[in-house]
């Protein structure tokens, strides 16, 4: 199936015909060679079959629907190609170059990304998606510029055309003044910053020492305009996409078409910087075990499936993780009420969550509503929990409890 | 050390009452155990709202009169620039992070600095003095619980996190026992650059934020044996980026 | 010389030393603030508040008053004749010895039945200590002073032994008098006195508004010091109360926070207020410990702060309590626990802002929005979509007011208020709401002890109330039943206030209503605190439920001596942590009588119950079960199963 896709609008500007001094008509058996979008024709049988999920567990008999309602992403499509060789990778996506590549940008959008530990964060694929909306708006050509602190993977897969980094910044007020230098070199259309911890701060300071107004916080950007929420979320404005922006979390697309080249610009001659008003920088890392539910990335939690508890805080500890409990666990006493996981307990902002033997009461799974990544230990195929899981064990949490301390130990001697 | 706790004009979300903001009470929490006589410093028509910053923890605050809708900006750094060059300067400027019911940019505290000249520090959980005088020792928020502990020269200006220690509790009699000053605006032409196109404000929904084996069933795994399940979520957590353990 | 005629003397000494014991506290409640008592009036009525009111409350427990009527009647009697003794000539004569004997011999028939309320085992709720040698020292005086007396009587024939006997009577009644200072006998003189200027006279005026016996006064928001924060802050008739606390435990039995493990005992919280203006570390005490007892540092003194981890009492103590007033019921001195409590309250709140941490948050929602859970006022008609709920604000008038509270805003509380507005629109009865602007009517602050939020709340509410013309103001809440009817004529604003289970009823009694017959069913009817110990109304609902044609099983607590469901004086805001919850405890209860329902006439109540958790019976408010009734009834051909006569329970 490598039929393009019609584009019905184009066909209808060729079939008609326009005179001088009268209504322009169509002419319906006018046949020219229509103007090809380069889109290939989707093909739904083939979707439908790569959607066919599960196949390595339930044997061929049994099918599973993919519900999500989504078109595949890349990620999945890869697997599938490699999975089944009756499909071939290049027949998904034919047609489309697999890397995109804007040699002379018209104008640039910065999107500043704080990646720690050199991995995008999703709030930073968003932000890079954002950059990458604007950069494709009207005309076009515009080149994402990603502003990194140290070298990142993966960036040109998020969006970024170019990628400029100012390394070795130990403050927000240093970044914010290299950043500053960068935006005077290079002019961009654009900056875009995640409104949260030092990006949002380092806006402030730029849009401080620039003088320049700035957008914050926006809650829905398009190519035509930014909308921000004031006066406590009871009015809010609208703008063409201004300069100096932070988006809100979750607000922007991650950019997830073809991937861009992401070329490493020169760097500016990296002027040591120094803040006189700072003595001494330290980062202490957080302890998991200590974190509130509420701060923490990543939770394992046990529930009815779980009863040595000695041995599930030795996992938890061991993971890096915190600990949480459903509230029948909670009710019982065996685990502290601040622990409790839930609509009528924590609600949680973690990326991860691993319920161990958790089936999954519609309370509970509002507490985990924000989760990105969760995984479900359980015996029971049909909990609500394993429905939702990104990765669901069918099995005994007491027994991949100690399996999972001992691949640990392991892996730590 | 002498601390001001600039409160601004906070509306209830609910009632769209005047009211203090929370951070800026966790900030007068965090200004008590610094300064025994916290002071509070607004600008704007009058103290309701703001006084509650008495009933948790300030001793006085000082209220310089501006019609409402003002920006609130040079009144801020007038009264700052005077404090700062008079006999008892203040050592340290807190604030919380943004305007509550109003435009909400949180510039504030950066075009204050920015025209006061000093350094501000951002997101604050926890202060105390540094072991040189005239120093303060700022912890500051981050992702995943982690913590910036920073060694400042003071004067500074200070934002304050929602992470911080609850405020002090309000207590009524401290309201009503707390010294009010009023003062009068020494410049006041600025309108605030209330933004054109002001609307009612529409909810759009946020991205979801689920990937359930609904999207790629391939991970569910019936009845694998214990030490395959440890092997299948260690290499998701690290798939994911969540943890590295030993290798990763 | 015989014994008998020192026998006058001894009591000559026991008043002395009485007096000098007393006159120490009287000293202490002096250093009370100032409180307007008239005297007159006071003592004209001690004999009527002493042997009707006390005594129906002591005659609760008959093994009480058999005791203390032949033990107090006898002591007084034998020491009133003994002053007679003074008068040489008086002695002389047998028969005036005779009698003093037999007065002797009826204190030691009720000395007897005291001691059997303590030997070989104490009652569980009774003090120990001195209390429990209270008996043995009243037996000696009553036995020795008898003996004495007899021999007198008899004409003296063994001089000896007359003075064996007369000395141990003679320790044992110096030893009584030595304990009016911090002893059981105490409550014999401070007792009376506090009966005598009663902080709350109209208590013993059967006719008194209710506003004026439980309703809380209005604190002076610009005192110098605002509630009560030592000893020395409460009013010296306060101070005297805690005096005349008789240990009995009564309190201790009936509260609902020391039944679930709380640490809270009225009995200990009394004798701590008692032990607080002397001062000093160490307070004889010897009742049941708070439960979870926490630990306190245990300075006290009259200007030495109550509430305090290092003071006497823990703040835990304090905030367990659910102002049910059980303890006030129960108390035979006619103690005012609760509105010591609040007192105490309304300067942790207001002037130190030392409230448990979850209950600020519905504190800071009342001072942000005027409604303790946060939510807009215009919100709170959003449940009654699709019924006709007409607003006061179109008309101006309405005969009734219907009052929404915050039952408007829970899940389970509007199933409750759609089933009384269709019921008042089924009997055609003219009513309307406030609609946006009625402002929750400030119960919960008060009882957290913000008195600053309360005024305004009530004041506001005063205000717009007086927009509008309404014969009455029905509300499904007791709580703000309670506050509207008995605490906002402080504030200026006096109204007819009806509960909707006395509505309902005089609509079924005058025929605007036919519910049909639910009879089959058994149901228990569990009394809400506000409504039935603080306003008395316990039949109005009985009467409706029975003219349901419910088969009624009452429990052991009911009517005005009901356990509370945990629910009220802000106790779950405040989650002080115990054994159990209250509401398990009271679902027990309920669960004894075999009913299948739990009848309810309380958000608050309805909201505690339905969360026990496990199999149970059904909590129906009373207006559910009517409008059940009034659709079953529609649902039936006319004259079908007559419904019974509503008859005055």
């Amino acid at each position: 199936m490598s039929r393009l896709r019609k584009d019905p609008r184009a066909e209808r500007a060729t079939k008609t015909v326009a005179e001088a001094g009268r209504r322009p008509r169509l002419d319906l058996g006018r046949r020219e060679a229509s103007p090809a979008s380069g889109r290939p024709r989707r093909d739904p049988w083939r979707e439908w079959a790569a959607s066919l999920a599960g196949e390595t567990v339930t044997g061929p008999e049994r099918k599973r629907y993919d519900r999500s309602q989504r078109q595949m992403n890349r990620a999945d499509a890869a697997r599938f190609a490699k999975e089944r060789q009756s499909l071939d990778a290049t027949d998904i996506s034919p047609g489309q170059p697999a890397l995109r590549v804007v040699e002379a940008p018209a104008f640039a959008v910065f999107a500043v990304v704080e990646a720690a530990g050199g991995r995008l964060s999703r709030f930073d694929r968003q932000v890079l998606g954002a950059a990458r909306l604007l950069a494709d708006a009207g005309d076009g050509g515009g080149a994402v510029v990603a502003i990194v602190p140290e070298s990142v993977e993966a960036l040109g897969e998020a969006g970024a055309d170019r990628v400029l980094a100012l390394p070795g910044a130990a403050t927000p007020a240093i970044r914010a003044s290299m950043l500053r230098s960068a935006v005077e070199e290079h002019g961009p259309r654009h900056v875009i910053l995640a409104e949260e911890g030092d990006s949002a701060d380092i806006a402030r300071r730029l849009a401080a020492c620039l003088g320049e107004p700035l957008f914050a916080d926006v809650e829905h950007l398009t190519a035509r305009q930014a909308v921000r929420a004031i006066r406590g979320g009871r009015a809010e404005i609208g703008l063409a996409p201004p300069r100096l922006m932070t988006i809100g979390e979750d607000r922007a697309k991650p950019h997830e078409a073809v991937p861009c080249e992401a070329r490493p610009l020169e760097d500016a001659a990296a002027a040591r910087l120094d803040d006189p008003a700072i003595l001494s920088v330290e980062i202490i890392p957080g302890d998991p075990a200590k974190l509130a539910l509420s701060e923490t990335d990543f939770v394992v939690s046990a529930g009815n499936g779980v009863n040595d508890f000695a041995a599930f805080r030795d996992l938890a500890a061991v993971m890096k993780a915190t600990p949480g409990a459903s509230r029948v666990v909670c009710d019982a006493g065996l685990m502290p009420r601040q622990a409790q996981v839930g609509a009528s307990g924590t609600v949680l902002a973690a990326d991860c969550y691993l319920a161990l033997g958790i089936s999954g009461a519609p309370q509970h799974l509002q507490g985990i509503a924000g989760c990105e990544h969760v995984i479900a230990v359980n015996t029971d195929l049909h909990a609500a929990m394993i429905e939702r899981a990104g990765l669901a064990i069918v099995q005994d949490a007491q027994l991949v409890m100690p399996a999972l301390l001992k691949l640990l130990q392991e892996r730590g001697a | 050390m002498k601390t001001i706790v600039l409160l601004s004009d906070a509306r209830n979300p609910v009632s769209g009452r005047a009211q203090l903001s929370r951070l800026e009470a966790q900030a007068i929490g965090l200004a008590a155990d610094l300064d025994e006589t916290p002071q509070g410093l607004h600008v704007g028509p009058g103290e309701e709202g703001v006084a509650a910053g008495l009933g948790h923890g300030l001793r006085g605050l000082d209220v310089v009169e501006a019609p409402e809708g003002e920006d609130p900006l040079p009144a801020l750094a007038a009264f700052l620039k005077d404090a700062l060059s008079g006999d008892a300067p203040p050592a340290l400027v807190l604030c919380g992070r943004r305007g509550e019911g109003g435009l909400e940019t949180g510039l504030v505290p950066y075009l204050l600095a920015e025209a006061l000249g000093l350094p501000i520090l951002a997101d604050a959980v926890a202060m105390r003095p540094g072991e040189a005088p005239g120093t303060l020792v700022v912890d500051q928020a981050m992702a995943k619980g982690a913590r910036r502990r920073i060694t400042a020269r003071l004067p500074a200006i200070v934002t304050v996190h929602p992470l911080s220690s609850p405020p002090q509790p309000f207590a009524f009699g401290r309201m009503r026992r707390g010294d009010i000053r009023r003062h009068a605006a020494a410049v006041c032409e600025v309108p605030v650059d209330v933004g054109a196109g002001e609307r009612p404000h529409r909810a759009r929904p946020k991205l979801m934020r689920t990937a359930g084996t609904a999207s790629g069933g391939a991970n569910l795994h019936v009845g694998p044996e214990p030490e395959e399940a440890a092997r299948l979520i260690l290499a998701y957590l690290e798939e994911n980026g969540i943890r590295g353990y030993g290798r990763g | 010389m015989t014994a008998a005629a020192f026998l006058p003397w001894l009591v000559v000494a026991m008043l002395l030393v009485a007096a000098v014991q007393i006159g120490r506290r009287v000293r202490l409640w002096r250093g009370g603030k100032p409180a307007t008592v008239d005297w007159f009036a006071g003592l004209k009525a001690l004999p009527k508040r002493y042997l009707v009111d006390v005594h129906h409350v002591v005659d609760r427990d008959k093994s009480a008053s058999r005791m203390h009527v032949p033990t107090a009647g006898g002591l007084v009697l034998a020491c009133g004749l003994l002053g007679f003794g003074l008068v040489p000539a008086i002695t002389a004569s047998r028969l005036y010895w005779a009698l003093v004997a037999l007065a002797f011999l009826v204190m030691g028939a009720g000395v007897v039945l005291e001691a059997r309320r303590r030997y070989p085992r104490a009652l569980p709720r009774l003090s120990l200590g001195l209390w429990q040698r209270l008996p043995v020292h009243l037996g000696v005086f009553a036995a020795g002073g008898f003996l004495t007396a007899l021999l007198a009587a008899l004409g003296n024939p063994l001089p000896a032994l007359s003075f064996v006997l007369f000395f141990p009577a003679a320790a044992a009644g110096l030893a009584l008098a030595a304990t009016t200072a911090s002893g059981p006998m105490r409550h014999a003189l401070a007792g009376a006195t506090h009966l005598v200027a009663h902080p709350r006279p109209p208590r013993f005026e059967h006719q008194a508004a209710k506003g004026d016996t439980t309703g809380l006064r209005p604190l002076d928001l610009e005192a110098d010091k605002l509630g009560a924060e030592t000893p020395a802050d409460f009013a010296w008739n306060r101070l005297l109360a805690f005096d005349a606390c008789v240990q009995c435990g009564r309190c201790e039995a009936a509260c609902p926070a020391f039944a679930a493990g709380q640490p809270l005992s009225p009995k200990h919280l009394i004798a701590d207020l008692a032990a607080a203006s002397g001062g000093g570390h160490a307070r004889p005490y010897a009742g049941n410990p708070y439960p979870n007892e926490r630990a306190i540092g245990g300075a006290a003194g009259m200007h030495a702060p109550i509430v305090s981890p290092d003071g006497i009492v823990h703040p835990d103590t304090l905030w367990s309590c659910t102002t049910c007033r059980a303890c006030v019921e129960e108390c035979p001195m006619m103690i005012e626990h609760v509105d010591a409590i609040v007192d105490l309250r309304r300067y942790q709140t207001l002037e130190l802002g030392a409230l448990p941490l979850k209950a600020e948050e519905p504190l800071a929602n009342y001072r942000g929005c005027d409604e303790p859970s946060g939510r807009p006022l215009y919100e709170r008609t959003d449940f009654a979509a699709g019924l006709s709920l007409p607003r006061i604000v179109e008309r101006g008038e309405a005969e009734v007011l219907l009052w929404l509270g915050q039952a408007a805003y829970d899940l389970r509380g509007q199933r409750t208020l759609k089933a009384l507005i269709q019921t008042l629109n089924a009997a055609g009865v003219d009513f309307a709401v406030l609609g946006g602007q009625e402002r929750d009517c400030g119960d919960l602050a008060r009882r957290l002890g913000d008195e600053a939020t309360f005024q305004r709340l009530a004041t506001a509410n005063i205000e717009i109330l007086s927009r509008y013309r309404f014969s009455r103001i029905l509300t499904a809440d007791p709580h703000a039943l309670h506050v509207i009817r008995n605490e906002y004529p402080a504030f200026g604003g006096s109204y007819e206030v009806v509960h909707h289970t006395a509505f309902l009823a005089e609509l079924v009694e005058s025929g605007r209503l036919a519910p049909a017959s639910l009879a089959g069913r058994t149901i228990t009817y569990h009394d809400p605190c506000y409504l039935g110990r603080y306003n008395g109304e316990v039949e109005a609902p009985r009467a409706l439920l029975d003219a349901l044609g419910l088969e009624r099983r009452e429990m052991a607590r009911s009517g005005k001596r009901s356990m509370c469901c945990g629910g009220g004086g802000g106790a779950p805001s405040a989650d002080i942590p115990g054994d159990t919850r209250i509401p398990d405890i009271r679902m027990v209860q309920v669960k004894e009588t075999g009913a299948k329902t739990v009848a309810v006439a309380c958000p608050q109540c309805t909201a505690m119950l339905e969360g026990v958790t496990g199999e149970r019976p059904e909590v129906k408010d009373v207006a559910e079960l009517l409008w059940e009734a009034i659709e079953a009834g529609r649902r039936k051909p006319a004259g079908a199963a007559p419904t019974r006569e509503l008859q005055p329970a």
